[in-house]
C-alpha cells in the first residue's frame, strides 16, 4: 500500500487555516453562550436600559468581527463547526 | 430454475455498476449494522463498528481540507489521488 | 494454511449459475455459490492478509479501503439481488475456506430458510428526514438593527425559532414515519447520519428503513411525493435496497 504524503510538511497555510478554524469554533461557541446569556438577563430583567444597549452593541461587533474574520480565513459558518457524533454537534446549526 | 423474484424493482439507470448512485453513507449504514450477523470465524464482529469512531480518527489523522466538508466519497477520492505518485 | 479466506455476500435459495458467471467481488475475486442442500452461501476468496483481525480493525477506519470494501460487496448483493432472493450479509463477515461456509450452512439451515421466506416479494425502502434551514437565513438580509437593544431582540426571536424549529421537525418526522409504517412489512432505525459523512448541513431527524412489500411500492413513491414543499422538513428516499436491514434471525433462532 502506497504511503500518504505526511500533509503538514507540504502546506503551511493549510495549517494555519487548521488552526485559525479551531480557534474559531471555541471563539464562536462562546460567542453565542454570552448571547444567550445576555438575552436570559435582559428577560429577567438584571440590567438597566443602558447596560442592555452596552451589552447589545459589544455582542454585535463581535459578531461582525467574527464574519471578517472567518471570511478572512476563507471559512464558511458550517466550517466552525465540530461534530460530536451521537452529542451531535457542538454549536446548533443555526446560528 | 430461477423464479425471477424482483422483476417490479425498478430497472437501474446506469450501466453495469448500478451501485455508483448509492450514497456511500446510506451503504455504510446497512453494511455495518444490517445483514445477517454471522460470527464468522475471525472474531470481529462488524455489528458495532461506529462510524463515528471511523469519521472523528480518520479526521485526526488525514487533516481534513478546510475549503469544505466534503462527503466521506470525496475524502476517500482525495486521499485515494493523493496516494498516487 | 492458505493464503486465501472465504468471503461470504449473502444467502440464497436458486442462483442462476449465468448470473454469478462475470461476476467480480472484493478484491476482484471471482464470485461462486458454494450449495448445502437448498441453501447457498455467495462467495468469493479474499486475500488473508487483509482480513486478519488487526488488519481489520485498522482497515475499518481506512475509508479508502472501507469505501472500495463496501462498493465492491454491494455490487455482487445488488446485481443478485435483482432477479434472486438474497438475504445479505454484513461487511466482511469470512471464514477460513469453503468448507467451513458449509458447515455454517449445513448448521443454520432452517434459520437461513426463516430470513429468506421473510425477505420474499419485499424490497427494502429508506427514508431520511431533515430540518430546513430556520429563519436565520431570512434574518440575515435584513438592514442592520439600529441600536443594541435591538439587536438583542432580534437574537432572542432568532434563536427562539431556532430551538423550536428542530422540536417541529421532529414532531413531522414521527408522522412520516407513522404514514410510510402503515405500508411496510416491518421497519428499523438507524443511527442519524454524522454530517461530516454525509455532507449535509441541514439537521437530520429521522433515518429509518422500511421492508416493504414490491406491490406497495408506488403507494410509498406517492406519500413521500406528497411531502414535497413541507415547510418544516425535507424528505429523502432512498431504494429499492436488497434487504440489508431485515436480514436477521426471527426471534429464538441461533445463526
Amino acid at each position: 500500500m502506497v504511503d500518504r504524503p505526511n500533509r503538514i510538511e507540504i502546506d503551511k497555510d493549510e495549517v494555519r487555516r487548521d488552526l485559525m478554524k479551531l480557534v474559531l469554533t471555541i471563539v464562536e461557541l462562546l460567542r453565542q453562550l454570552m448571547e444567550r446569556q445576555a438575552i436570559r438577563r435582559v428577560d429577567q430583567g438584571d440590567l438597566t436600559e443602558q447596560e442592555e444597549e452596552d451589552l447589545g452593541t459589544s455582542l454585535m461587533l463581535l459578531a461582525e468581527a467574527m464574519d471578517e474574520l472567518t471570511e478572512q480565513f476563507g471559512l464558511t459558518p458550517a466550517d466552525l463547526n465540530l461534530d460530536l457524533g451521537p452529542l451531535g454537534p457542538l454549536l446548533p446549526r443555526d446560528r | 430454475m430461477t423464479a425471477p423474484h424482483s422483476g417490479e424493482l425498478e430497472p437501474r439507470a446506469t450501466s453495469l455498476f448500478g451501485d455508483q448512485e448509492v450514497a456511500l453513507v446510506d451503504l455504510l449504514d446497512r453494511l455495518l449494522a444490517g445483514g445477517v450477523v454471522l460470527a464468522g470465524d475471525l472474531t470481529i464482529s462488524l455489528a458495532g463498528v461506529d462510524l463515528v469512531r471511523v469519521s472523528l480518527r480518520a479526521l485526526i489523522t488525514s487533516i481534513a481540507p478546510v475549503e469544505r466538508q466534503g462527503t466521506l466519497e470525496q475524502r476517500a477520492q482525495r486521499e485515494l489521488e493523493a496516494g498516487d505518485g | 494454511m492458505s493464503d486465501t479466506l472465504t468471503y461470504v455476500y449473502a444467502i440464497a435459495r436458486d442462483v442462476d449459475p449465468a448470473a454469478v458467471a462475470a461476476l467480480q467481488g472484493v478484491g476482484g475475486g471471482a464470485v461462486r455459490t458454494l450449495d448445502a442442500g437448498g441453501v447457498l452461501a455467495v462467495v468469493s476468496d479474499v486475500d488473508r492478509g487483509e482480513f486478519e483481525e488487526r488488519a481489520l480493525e485498522e482497515r475499518l477506519e481506512d475509508l479508502e479501503w472501507l469505501a472500495a470494501t463496501a462498493r465492491a460487496h454491494h455490487h455482487v448483493v445488488d446485481t443478485l439481488g435483482h432477479d434472486h432472493l438474497v438475504a445479505p450479509l454484513a461487511l466482511a463477515t469470512v471464514y477460513f475456506d469453503d468448507d467451513r461456509v458449509r458447515a455454517v450452512l449445513d448448521e443454520g439451515r432452517a434459520t437461513f430458510a426463516a430470513v429468506l421466506d421473510q425477505l420474499s416479494g419485499r424490497a427494502e425502502w429508506g427514508v431520511k428526514v431533515y430540518g430546513r434551514p430556520g429563519g436565520a437565513a431570512a434574518a440575515a438580509t435584513q438592514e442592520k438593527p439600529g441600536s443594541g437593544a435591538e439587536y438583542l431582540r432580534r437574537r432572542r426571536q432568532a434563536l427562539r425559532e431556532t430551538d423550536t424549529a428542530l422540536d417541529d421537525a421532529r414532531d413531522a418526522a414521527a408522522e412520516v414515519d407513522a404514514a410510510v409504517t402503515t405500508l411496510a412489512a416491518a421497519s428499523r432505525s438507524h443511527r442519524l447520519q454524522d454530517a461530516t459523512l454525509s455532507g449535509e448541513s441541514d439537521p437530520m431527524v429521522l433515518n429509518r428503513a422500511y421492508l416493504v412489500p414490491i406491490d406497495r411500492a408506488a403507494d410509498l413513491r406517492e406519500v413521500v411525493a406528497s411531502l414535497e414543499g413541507h415547510p418544516r422538513i425535507r424528505v429523502e428516499l432512498t431504494g429499492p435496497w436488497v434487504p440489508y436491514s431485515f436480514a436477521q434471525a426471527p426471534e429464538g433462532a441461533a445463526p
